[in-house]
């Protein structure tokens, strides 16, 4: 089930359609010249709207909806382009500016135009150095063609589009820490409501969308609301760029409309062509590291939200980590709680904590061998004191890893145990004591 | 001092937002450019530029990585040791760094040229084991390229055509047919790598797990075993 055309990987269509010429040519910046002279702001939202376009960072909530919220009438507001790509598996965002960045700049104009906006800032993460460079060329070249700047093509629209990079911190990506961020804070969380359509950076209405979600946007507009959704599925319309990592024979971004089988994503060679060395598929991460565990009876699930969301986990931002037999699932738990361990921002203490004490207790049993009885329950007992009570989505997701681990793979934690209970001084320190377990206060 | 030698950079970065402070991350940026690193001389006069309490920008400093408060190599090799660059060799990648360089993590070579971190994910995951230099891109870096890379790095800082570790003026590469490091070409359609019937690389515990004695007192079942 492949694409006649693509809709955001138009690089694979059009040669060198990086360069803006090229892009104009193949009917780019012509959707925005066409909204900007014939349709107002709130015929673009509707479109978008019915177009059922989803937000593709993670959570998948409806584009033209989050618009709506916007407060009437209240000006200033801001447009936020989110590019703070920073989760284990993810990596779309990266190519897409790497190789089309004028649509994602269109679709930033053509969003900010649907929300009457005149200023919309482009949040990259700090790593992203060289991509912020392309970016601004890319900006300036608009600049240069009429596109952005003040009386667009006559109209009397007002426009300007900033990069804006960040310096290294996964939070940032949380939308109310980005505009911290953004403000020249450091990338804490806010407490919601209010949302940021209501109050967002420097307090005025705001939107966020993800990088991929705006560089739907043109083509929406182009070619018009049946076009977009005879892609994908009725609940998801549209495509996903599903970025393949691990240990498959083709890791990349593959642009598949959704509801496609992820057993099509992994073993198609078009696609993943399948696991390296023909090793079974072990564990399947299939929306970033922070979503729940699939395994290889999950390989015919497709991929749309509704669908995995009912398998038990989630779509996400349509990462999909695939490891082989090779692993062990105590240690893909360490390293993936070792991440959110380390872009824990520190404000809420279930979060700041429960990642400590997870990554602490996970390291002694996944990188020196070593467990003790109690840590199964005490691992059990971190997660769910953390699930649920976390600021912001960061600490829940770190529950998911342990607990995706423990509940699908518990033999191989307590084999550890057995291992260790017939060497009891092989802590690794060679001292005979155990790293500290904390105490356990609900009781399973 | 920043205002005299770059003023027309500071006053550029200053009138894309409506809140002066909103440029701490860019000046922050310029700041350890210019100095090398960021001083406490260097934070303050951030500060003073953006008519901040030096607390905040101190604070600031603190929270984001790719700020250095302390000195740095010329060029500062962050490894992405991330799910799943780990289980495609980042490890060894690591060995293979701290070996060539004669350094642990965290730590600078004698000459002052080469910083090593081990980071969190670079969103480069198809194209590992990847790491940055001074935030330019080098993807699939094997260990057996190495050699060719650090040779690279030392090149370019002799030929001064290292610029500053903040990627103010950042560039990514690839490898080329040849073997050498060549700028991504960002006109060419992407192409996903593929690994023809490569086996799977090894899992990267120095030390395996111990294993329960197989057949024993491994459970059989999960759902039956004692917990």
């Amino acid at each position: 089930m492949g694409l006649s055309e693509h809709i955001v990987m138009r690089e694979l269509d059009v040669p060198e359609i990086n360069d803006f010429e090229v892009y104009c040519r193949h009917g780019g910046w012509e959707a925005y010249r066409m909204a900007l002279k014939e349709k107002n702001p709130a015929d673009i939202v509707a479109m978008v709207k019915e177009s059922g376009l989803r937000g593709r960072g993670g959570a998948g909530f409806p584009t033209g909806v989050k618009w709506g919220f916007l407060p009437k009438g209240v000006y200033p507001r801001y447009l936020l382009c989110n590019c703070d790509e920073s989760e284990p598996g993810t990596f779309n965002n990266h190519q897409i500016i790497d190789r089309n960045p004028h649509q994602l700049i269109e679709g930033v104009a053509l969003s900010a135009y649907a929300i009457e906006c005149h200023t919309a800032y482009i949040y990259m993460r700090g790593e992203f150095a060289a991509a912020a460079i392309t970016l601004e060329r890319a900006i300036a070249a608009a600049y240069r063609a009429g596109f952005l700047g003040r009386n667009i093509l006559g109209t009397g629209f007002d426009l300007d589009i900033y990069v804006h990079r960040g310096a290294g911190a996964y939070i940032c990506g949380e939308e109310t820490a980005l505009m911290e961020s953004l403000e020249g804070k450091i990338g804490q969380p806010r407490l919601k409501p209010p949302f940021p359509a209501v109050a967002g950076l420097y307090g005025k209405p705001t939107i966020i969308n993800n990088v991929e979600t705006l560089a739907n946007v043109p083509r929406i507009v182009e070619k018009g609301v049946a076009w977009y959704r005879s892609h994908g599925t009725e609940k998801s319309p549209g495509t996903k760029c599903f970025s393949l990592s691990g240990h498959v024979n083709r890791p990349g971004n593959y642009e598949l409309p959704f509801g496609v089988p992820l057993r099509e994503l992994i073993e198609s060679p078009e696609y993943g062509g399948g696991m390296r060395g023909g090793r079974p598929t072990k564990i399947i991460i299939p929306g970033g590291a922070s979503a729940p565990w699939l395994t290889h009876e999950h390989l015919d699930v497709p991929l749309d939200y509704e669908s995995v969301a009912a398998a038990g986990s989630m779509l996400g931002s349509g990462a999909v980590i695939v490891l082989d037999d090779t692993v062990k699932a105590p240690h893909v738990a360490y390293k993936m709680d070792e991440f959110f361990k380390h872009e824990s921002c520190g404000k809420c203490t279930p979060c700041r904590e429960g990642t400590h004490w997870l990554v602490r207790v996970l390291h002694r049993i996944a990188e020196e061998g070593h467990a003790v009885p109690e840590d199964i329950p005490t691992l059990h007992s971190i997660y769910n004191q953390m699930a649920g009570n976390c600021f912001c989505l960061l600490g829940e997701s770190a529950v998911m890893p342990i607990k995706s681990a423990l509940a699908l793979f518990p033999e191989e934690f307590e084999a550890i145990v057995a291992a260790s209970r017939r060497h009891p001084h092989g802590n690794g320190h060679g001292d005979g004591r155990h790293e500290p377990v904390i105490p356990l206060t609900t009781k399973r | 001092m920043l205002l005299e030698t770059h003023r027309a950079e500071i006053e550029t970065i200053l009138s894309r937002y409506d809140s002066r402070r909103s440029a701490v991350l860019p000046l922050l940026y310029l700041a350890q450019d210019i100095y090398g690193h960021l001083t406490e001389a260097a934070i303050r006069e951030v500060a003073a530029i953006l008519d901040l309490p030096p607390t905040d920008v101190f604070e600031v400093v603190g929270f984001y990585t790719l700020f250095y408060n302390r000195p740095v190599g010329t060029w500062v090799l962050q490894v992405c040791d991330d799910v799943p660059c780990c289980y495609l060799g980042a490890e060894e990648l690591i060995a293979a760094l701290k070996q060539s360089l004669g350094i642990a993590e965290e730590q600078t070579t004698g000459d002052g040229m080469f910083t090593l971190q081990r980071v969190k994910c670079l969103a480069a995951c198809d194209r590992a084991p990847v790491l940055q230099a001074n935030l330019d891109y080098v993807y699939d870096v094997t260990p057996e390229r190495v050699n060719a890379l650090l040779a690279n790095l030392r090149a370019r800082a002799a030929e001064a055509r290292q610029r500053g570790v903040s990627g103010r003026f950042a560039e990514d590469f690839e490898w080329g047919p040849d073997g050498a490091l060549v700028p991504i070409d960002r006109a060419a359609p992407y192409r996903p790598r593929h690994f023809p019937a490569a086996p799977s690389p090894a899992p990267p515990e120095p030390e395996p797990v111990p294993e329960a004695d197989a057949g024993h007192d491994r459970p059989a079942d999960r759902k039956a075993s004692p917990l």
